[in-house]
């Protein structure tokens, strides 16, 4: 599979012959075709089982994969209007969009002084930023509700908007110093000969050369605040307080009956927001990651 | 009123007694006009059940002036464990938290005793299942969790009536009638041998029983029971490992039997699979809560009128329904320690108990017989007295997988699912009868580390 | 010098408002200031939520089972007698290592192939591709789970069709492992698939151009100028995502809950079963920290590697 690829990428760069370059277009035409396949199924049966009702999920007669002789909206009409659901979207969108913010404020400059200037451990701490992944989110947990409780922030969303960003911060300062990394010296010099002080270098001349990178990271963030799991499980009990990913299953698992016609609608709305977010910024996302993460 | 009195002023000198002074002061209903107390309740999944808790802890709250406040924790992704565990670290959160079977024991360090309240409810209603009092009794004899009504699950069967007469000429109907009048030859003829030849002929008849060979409580229950009426014992009272015997032996040969005449996909059933399977119209007979019974009601109405709950069969040591008690208790960081004991009192008491049964259609099963005589269980249909025998009305002891062994390792062999897990290497890793008990022994000698 | 900055700390600030070029060391002792306040935030963040929270889940996984006494290690000497800890061991390696390896490879493939299409499709390509990335994963494995039901697999659905075989995906012990690494690659492959497309973006023109004057084959280019280049990006994204997988929880524990037979445990389902379920938690603490020294001392020494080659440049 990897010579295929490399040979199409050498004939592409060629541009001599006309006809086996049309042919490798087809190949990865049709690879991509199977890798989407791959990707899109899963998706694509959550869509189809959406406009199913119950009996007819649990109806064995009819395909499972083709969509509904008799496509109901009643699982996306029970689900927003009988359930907390429209609630959870909205606990976990402000969730987010703090965390995302204070991760950028903590990230940021903490970047910029770890990838530009230096301190005493410095170095130690870049690496180690990283390291903090090491100890997971199922074992954090426990002296988290701690700390969390002695904000008094037990059961609501606000406590999350606390923990979160031990999942998003460490990642999103790592890119961010490759991104600072990657402009030259000359810049910051030039700067400092014409009296600007840090805190306006910082925002007049590297964020804006880095913005992209600061997209990237945002984006990472996103997703992974969007999609915690484990910490509004255990921080959480009531439903005016929970966040999608803990609420819906909650709501739509009920001891051992599974209302999968909800959850795939859940499912489905819950992965639009980061869609959206990423088509209007995938650009931005890869030419920020191209210049963050390679020269980090 | 007057007995509930006396019963405070024994704790209070029990109370003395005990060295530990910071036990609960006695609760006196002038001293709490504007207390509040919260509770973590299990989330109950017959709609409406949450409801009618809801409805009992306001009007306890209102008579006695007491803010009260209920969150519904799910047991879905293990939701309650994670918070509750998390509160007993942190201790910090609700008052009153519901506890699952085991997990009275993992938090008894940080649990208040509870004599006084399980005291009261005896004197009234007499005595409570051996099994519920083993999994709360901590190690010095001290209550930790007081038995809920709601959620607390036996699981017997649930056959279908058609099938069996159709395939097997058992009518479950009249070996477990509704009504007290039990043939005790039929009753006694309900045996794991009968099971066994009933289960090859739905299996070659088309509709296979479903009994689930996963890691998840609903397999766990049902090898316990079996496991109990054959005699094995993994680890007896005394810390001694008693896998090795020939019980064990024999009730694996006939899980061997059994498991084929299963559906192959038994090992990954989850809890909700033998509810599908029954409610499909697939299989013959499941062990279950009348949860199964309940969601065909509303999906597929012509299995739901077929079907019968009724007694485990019996084996060589007796007949066991595996039963699933769930618990009150009391942080020892609460505020309002005396008012939550006494709410407890008042939701677990029996007016309020009967309410709760019916809110769950008869899903709930108090720890006391002398709450067996709920309408609910006569009332509820189709067909009539379909959950009749689900509480057990004869022979049938409630029983729990890892019994009898000392409850820090009982929950060991049960939260494993160290017998599904043999049975499992048995039956599908075709491994040696001889290797698996040798293995089992190995487990249990790693479950009683100290 | 390095020592005299943490003094410096307090008095440097309002020093440090108006930067001139003034004495060299003046200068340098400032930056060092104003750096360290910049990254203050992130010290506490990390010191408060992440350094102080794992410190007490190590003390927690030396103490007994019921916690109140100190037993060094004790927990790990006993994990280690066990063979069903060994079992854990075997199957977290291979689950975590097998699906980074397939996510890396998909991940390398899909954005060669990506980024050989002409731009005006390559956007259309990369927003399909990435859509497992962004459903959040509790709830895509949930999806997953529904699709390998035993008895409404639609998959089976679709070899019963073909006369073919029904596949136990989640009862035979096998095809469980090999669903959760399924699922695992499946949500994970994007990621790598969106970072490689970056990096391969960012290798310049001119080097291949190079190459091809020297005659290099397509297979030259890719061991001698591709993957040189994307070094330091498939040393992050590869660490990122080991120690992201050994840690993963949701998948297992929704697809199969480590069964059939214990044989799809990894150490977080193991650890919630030890510690949450059956009341140990120093043991299940210790569990979830086993790999800890490992993957750290590896992740130091490649995150060095990859912060040295990162100054180079």
């Amino acid at each position: 599979m990897t010579a295929v690829t490399a040979d199409t990428a050498s004939i592409v760069k060629g541009g001599s012959l006309r006809r086996s370059r049309r042919w490798a277009l087809i190949t990865s035409y049709v690879c991509l075709g199977l890798f989407a396949i791959f990707f899109l199924t899963p998706p694509f049966y959550a869509l189809v089982t959406a406009t199913k009702s119950t009996e007819e999920i649990s109806n064995q007669n009819t395909s499972p994969w083709l969509p509904s002789m008799s496509p109901t909206l009643s699982n996306i009409e029970t689900l927003w209007t009988q359930t907390d659901f429209p609630i959870y979207l909205r606990n976990s969108a402000v969730v987010t969009v703090c965390v995302v913010a204070i991760t950028m404020v903590i990230a940021v400059p903490a970047a910029f002084s770890l990838g530009r200037m230096k301190f005493w451990g410095s170095g130690v701490l870049a690496t180690g930023v990283f390291l903090t992944y090491l100890v997971p989110d199922t074992l954090l947990f426990l002296p988290l509700f701690k700390v969390v409780g002695s904000f008094g922030l037990l059961n609501s969303y606000w406590g999350l908007v606390l923990v979160y960003p031990t999942l998003t911060v460490p990642f999103c300062t790592w890119i961010m110093i490759g991104y600072f990394q990657s402009i030259p010296k000359e810049l910051d010099e030039a700067a400092l000969i014409d009296g600007a002080n840090h805190l306006q270098m910082l925002f007049k001349i590297f964020i804006p050369v880095a913005l992209p990178g600061l997209i990237a990271a945002t984006i990472f963030a996103f997703t992974a605040c969007w999609a915690e799991f484990v910490y509004p499980m255990a921080f959480i009990f009531t439903s005016s307080q929970q966040v999608l990913t803990a609420g819906t299953i909650t709501t739509l698992v009920k001891a051992d009956v599974y209302q999968w016609g909800m959850i795939m609608t859940a499912q489905l709305i819950a992965a639009m927001p980061p869609l959206i977010l990423y088509a209007f910024l995938m650009d931005y996302y890869i030419a920020g990651l191209t210049a963050g993460a390679t020269k980090g | 009123m007057k007995t509930t009195t006396v019963s405070r002023r024994k704790f209070i000198k029990r109370a003395a007694l005990a060295t530990t002074a910071a036990v609960a002061a006695p609760y006196m209903r002038t001293s709490y006009s504007a207390g509040k107390l919260t509770l973590g309740c299990w989330d109950h999944w017959v709609p409406g059940a949450n409801d009618t808790l809801t409805a009992i802890v306001n009007e306890w709250g209102a008579q006695n002036h007491v803010e009260t406040h209920i969150d519904y924790i799910t047991s879905v992704g293990d939701k309650d464990l994670l918070t509750a565990s998390a509160e007993a670290e942190a201790k910090t959160g609700h008052d009153i938290m519901q506890h699952r079977a085991w997990q009275v024991q993992v938090h008894r360090d940080v649990l208040e005793p509870v004599d006084d309240v399980i005291d009261r409810l005896v004197k009234d209603h007499g005595p409570i299942a051996t099994i519920s009092e083993y999994l709360a009794k901590d190690h010095h004899g001290k209550w930790k969790g007081v038995p809920t009504v709601v959620g607390s699950q036996v699981k017997p069967c649930c056959s279908r009536i058609d099938l069996y007469k159709q395939y097997c000429g058992v009518d479950v109907t009249k070996m477990f009638p509704f009504g007290d009048n039990r043939d005790k030859t039929l009753v006694d003829s309900w045996n794991w041998d009968l099971y066994l030849t009933t289960a090859e002929k739905l299996f070659k008849g088309g509709y296979p029983v479903g009994l689930p060979m996963g890691q998840t409580s609903d397999a766990i229950d049902w090898v316990g029971a079996l496991f109990r009426s054959y005699g094995a014992v993994f680890v007896d009272e005394k810390d001694n490992i008693a896998v090795d015997s020939a019980e064990t032996r024999a009730a694996l040969e006939y899980a061997q039997k059994l498991m084929k005449f299963n559906p192959p996909d038994v090992y990954a059933w989850d809890d909700a699979g033998n509810n599908k399977w029954l409610i499909s119209g697939k299989g013959s007979s499941i062990m279950n809560p009348p949860s199964a019974w309940s969601v065909a009601k509303r999906d597929n109405i012509k299995v739901a009128e077929q079907c019968w709950t009724h007694d485990m069969p019996r084996g060589a040591k007796g007949r066991f329904a595996p039963y699933l008690p769930f618990y009150y208790g009391v942080w020892t960081f609460a505020q309002n320690q005396s008012a939550a004991k006494d709410l407890i009192h008042y939701i677990v008491d029996k007016p309020q108990a009967k309410r709760q049964v019916q809110a769950s259609n008869g899903y709930d099963l108090p720890a006391f017989k002398s709450y067996y005589d709920f309408d609910t269980w006569k009332t509820v249909e189709p067909p009539k007295g379909t959950v009749y025998n689900y509480p057990p009305r004869g022979d049938e002891e409630l029983s729990i997988t890892g019994y009898p062994a000392r409850p820090d390792v009982a929950a060991q062999i049960y939260n494993q699912s160290l017998q599904t897990v043999m049975i499992g290497k048995v039956t599908q890793g075709g491994e040696k009868i001889d290797d698996v008990v040798k293995w089992a022994k190995n487990e249990c000698e790693g479950y009683l580390r100290s | 010098m390095s020592d005299t900055i943490p003094r410096t700390a307090a008095s440097g600030n309002t020093a440090a408002a108006i930067a001139r070029p003034g004495s060299l060391y003046r200068m340098s002792r400032q930056r060092s200031t104003i750096a360290f306040l910049f990254a203050l935030p992130l010290l506490v963040v990390i010191g408060g939520l992440i350094v102080y929270p794992g410190v007490y889940a190590m003390y927690l996984s030396t103490l007994n089972t019921r916690m109140n006494r100190f037993i060094g290690l004790g927990n790990y000497t006993f994990l280690f007698s066990r063979d069903t800890f060994w079992m854990v061991v075997e199957q977290s390696c291979l689950f975590a290592i097998t699906a980074v390896i397939f996510k890396a490879l998909i991940g390398i493939v899909t954005a060669h192939l990506v980024n050989n299409l002409p731009s005006k499709g390559q956007r259309k390509w990369r927003g399909m591709l990435l859509i497992p990335w962004v459903m959040p994963l509790s709830l895509s494995t949930l999806g997953w789970r529904w699709l390998l039901d035993p008895t409404y697999s639609a998959f089976n659905w679709l070899f019963a069709q073909v006369g073919g075989p029904q596949i136990g995906w989640l009862s035979d012990p096998m095809w469980a492992r090999f669903s959760a690494i399924l699922v695992n690659v499946w949500f994970g492959a994007p990621f790598f698939l969106i970072m490689y497309l970056a990096a391969l973006k960012s290798v310049p023109g001119e080097l291949y151009e190079a190459a091809s004057i020297d005659g290099a084959t397509a297979w030259q280019k890719l061991i001698h100028v591709t993957l040189p280049m994307m070094r330091n990006i498939i040393s992050i994204t590869v660490l990122f995502s080991l120690i992201v997988t050994f840690a993963n929880y949701d998948i297992v524990n929704v697809l199969t809950a480590g069964g059939p037979r214990n044989m799809t445990h990894v150490f977080a389902t193991w650890a919630f079963q030890l510690g949450i379920a059956s009341g140990d938690i120093p043991l299940g603490a210790s569990v979830s920290l086993f790999m800890f020294p490992i993957l750290g001392v590896c992740a130091f020494f490649i995150l060095r590697g990859v912060r040295q080659r990162g100054r180079e440049i």
